[in-house]
Formats: C-alpha cells, sequence, structure tokens
C-alpha cells in the first residue's frame, strides 16, 4: 500500500527542464580603444530532463552569441559569449539575446547587453546650416576630445575656400573652437571641415563636420 | 522574463516612455514634411521602405549622413525607424543625430512592422 502510494507520488512529479541563469542582464563600460564588448552569461540546467538549446539570436547585425554545445543534462553548465563590435557606435546601446530551448519554445529567455560607448572626440554641432539668403554670419563648431581618451586634434581642413574657417585652441590639441563664414549666401555652398588627429596609433581617425548654405 | 517583454504585458509592468519617442498618429498631426530615416540595413531598405526614407545606420553613418544634410532644413522633425518594437537601433540613431545637432529627430513606436500594419504606402 505504502510502496504504491509511493510510486504514485514519484509519477505525479512532473519532469521539468529549466535553464537558470547567474545573471540575464548585463552593464559593460568600453575602455578607451575597445573595439568590441564582450559579454558572458552563464546558466545551469537545475531541471531534472536535459534541455536542448534550439536558437540563439541576436537583435543587432553588430552582435554575435556563441554556445559552446546545444545539449545540457540536468546539473550541467554552460554559457553563452555575446560580442558586439563597436565599430561606429556610440552612446547608450542596448542589445538583445533571445535564447529557445526545444523544451520551452514558446518561452525564449531575453538575455540583455547594455553599454555607453564613449566618443574619442565630440563635436557640438557635427553641422552648420545657412538658408540661401540668410545673412553670413559665423557659426560655431566646437571640438573636444572626451576625458580618459590619448588624442591630440591636430588640425582642420576644409575643402572648400568659400567657405572660411577660423580655428581656436581653447585648449591646445584638446579643445577648437571652430568659426565658420560663408563669403556668399545668395548660392548654395557646401564643405567638409576635416578634423584630423592622431589617434588611434595604429589608424589615425579623421572626423567630420559639415557646412551648407541651402 | 517573457512576461516582461510580452506585447500585451500590463501597462504598470510598462517602463516610463521614452520622450522622443512618437507614434504613427502623432506624426500625422504634425504640420510640414516629416523627413523619414530608415536605420535598418541597407538591403531591408532596398527591400522596401517608407517613401522618401534615407537609409542611414552606424555602418554607413559617414557616407549618407551629407545626404542626410542634403535633404534636411534646420527646425524639420526628423523620424527614425527600424524593424520593429524590439529593436532599439532607430533610438539610438535619433540619439546620435541630436547629438550631431539635429534637435527634432524622435523613433517611431512600432518600427517597419507598425507602418505596414497601418498601410501606410
Amino acid at each position: 500500500m505504502r510502496l504504491s502510494l509511493l510510486l504514485s507520488l514519484f509519477l505525479a512529479i512532473p519532469a521539468f527542464a529549466q535553464l537558470k541563469w547567474d545573471t540575464t542582464e548585463q552593464t559593460l563600460k568600453p575602455k578607451p580603444g575597445d573595439r568590441e564588448i564582450v559579454a558572458t552569461y552563464r546558466f545551469t540546467n537545475t531541471g531534472t530532463t536535459a534541455i536542448t538549446i534550439d536558437n540563439v539570436h541576436t537583435s543587432c547585425g553588430c552582435t554575435t552569441a556563441a554556445l559552446t554545445r546545444n545539449d545540457y543534462a540536468p546539473g550541467e553548465s554552460g554559457q553563452i559569449v555575446a560580442r558586439m563590435d563597436i565599430g561606429n557606435r556610440t552612446g547608450h546601446q542596448e542589445k538583445s539575446i533571445v535564447v529557445t530551448t526545444r523544451q520551452n519554445p514558446k518561452s525564449p529567455t531575453v538575455l540583455r547587453l547594455l553599454t555607453d560607448i564613449p566618443q574619442p572626440v565630440v563635436m557640438k554641432p557635427t553641422f552648420v546650416m545657412w538658408a540661401l539668403g540668410e545673412s553670413p554670419n559665423p557659426k560655431t563648431i566646437n571640438i573636444k576630445v572626451t576625458d580618459g581618451f590619448a588624442v591630440k586634434l591636430l588640425k582642420v581642413d576644409s575643402d572648400n575656400p568659400d567657405i572660411k574657417v577660423e580655428v581656436s585652441e581653447i585648449h591646445p590639441g584638446v579643445e577648437l573652437e571652430v568659426k565658420i563664414t560663408p563669403k556668399d549666401t545668395s548660392r548654395p555652398e557646401m564643405a567638409t571641415l576635416l578634423v584630423r588627429t592622431d589617434y588611434p596609433t595604429d589608424n589615425p581617425q579623421t572626423y567630420y563636420a559639415y557646412v551648407k548654405v541651402k | 522574463m517573457t512576461a516582461a517583454v510580452h506585447p500585451k504585458r500590463p501597462s504598470f509592468l510598462a517602463p516610463p516612455r521614452d520622450p522622443n519617442e512618437v507614434t504613427l498618429a502623432q506624426t500625422k498631426q504634425w504640420p510640414g514634411t516629416v523627413l523619414w530615416v530608415d536605420a535598418r540595413s541597407e538591403s531591408e531598405f532596398a527591400s522596401e521602405h517608407v517613401t522618401d526614407a534615407i537609409c542611414l545606420n552606424f555602418e554607413n553613418w559617414t557616407e549618407q549622413f551629407p545626404k542626410f544634410l542634403d535633404r534636411y532644413n534646420p527646425g524639420q522633425r526628423v523620424v527614425v525607424y527600424c524593424s520593429a518594437t524590439s529593436c532599439q537601433l532607430s533610438r539610438e540613431i535619433a540619439d546620435k543625430l541630436r547629438a550631431s545637432g539635429v534637435e527634432d529627430a524622435y523613433f517611431l513606436e512600432g518600427g517597419w512592422e507598425a507602418w505596414q500594419q497601418q498601410n501606410h504606402p
């Protein structure tokens, strides 16, 4: 009698598969010069049956997610390594990685990667405009190296001699004020300002600002 | 977790709305012409996009931003969209536009998916 009761109780406990994540959200801050952000999400199968991860999908083409294998027995642990290519990205970024298991395909886990990517050089604004016929009063662009970056602002060139550019060094190599004046606003004009730097040393970056009369 | 990202989750679970997020209905109330920016990949843009939108994202920023400026007039409202609610690119590109000096840069709630559902051209 007791044995049959125990057996029926045992059979009544459903087998289940469950991934327990150490964390599903990470906030990372890249260092100056970093080209990618790497986040590792660890998990353990805390269920009573094996679990298979069928799909790992990232929200952005800039992010990859690598899983060493797909099948995890009860008690086994694994990890997903997400790599986000910084590229031209700046500012606050939120990426998600959706993990789907064969056992719970309708309840995927959403992993989140949050970051704030600093910009080595900040220009405010990155363009100035005059309307046709507008008084050609000078407009200013401020160029500044972000704290923590070993960038030197070398020079600012304009590709159009009809747009006058005066550069003042507020802090030499670190902060510049660029005063821009069109010679004439009676006809459309445009110029690209090339802000040359020495950073990074293996491939120094040029930043661009734009001038338009339209 | 699923409950937190479910589109029909109770409103008390919803994060505070970003002040720069706009709905299609809101954009239709605005006077003047909206400049639409498609933050999706160039291949998705080539396949289909909002009429007169410009493709601008982190990958093509350097070559496309001058083309954006050709179309943009100061004071004009700019609305960025990406694939759907879950994508963050539209918000990120709208942030970058504002940091560049485009004051009225917003991003579209629901993205391209919402645009299509409402049968816009």
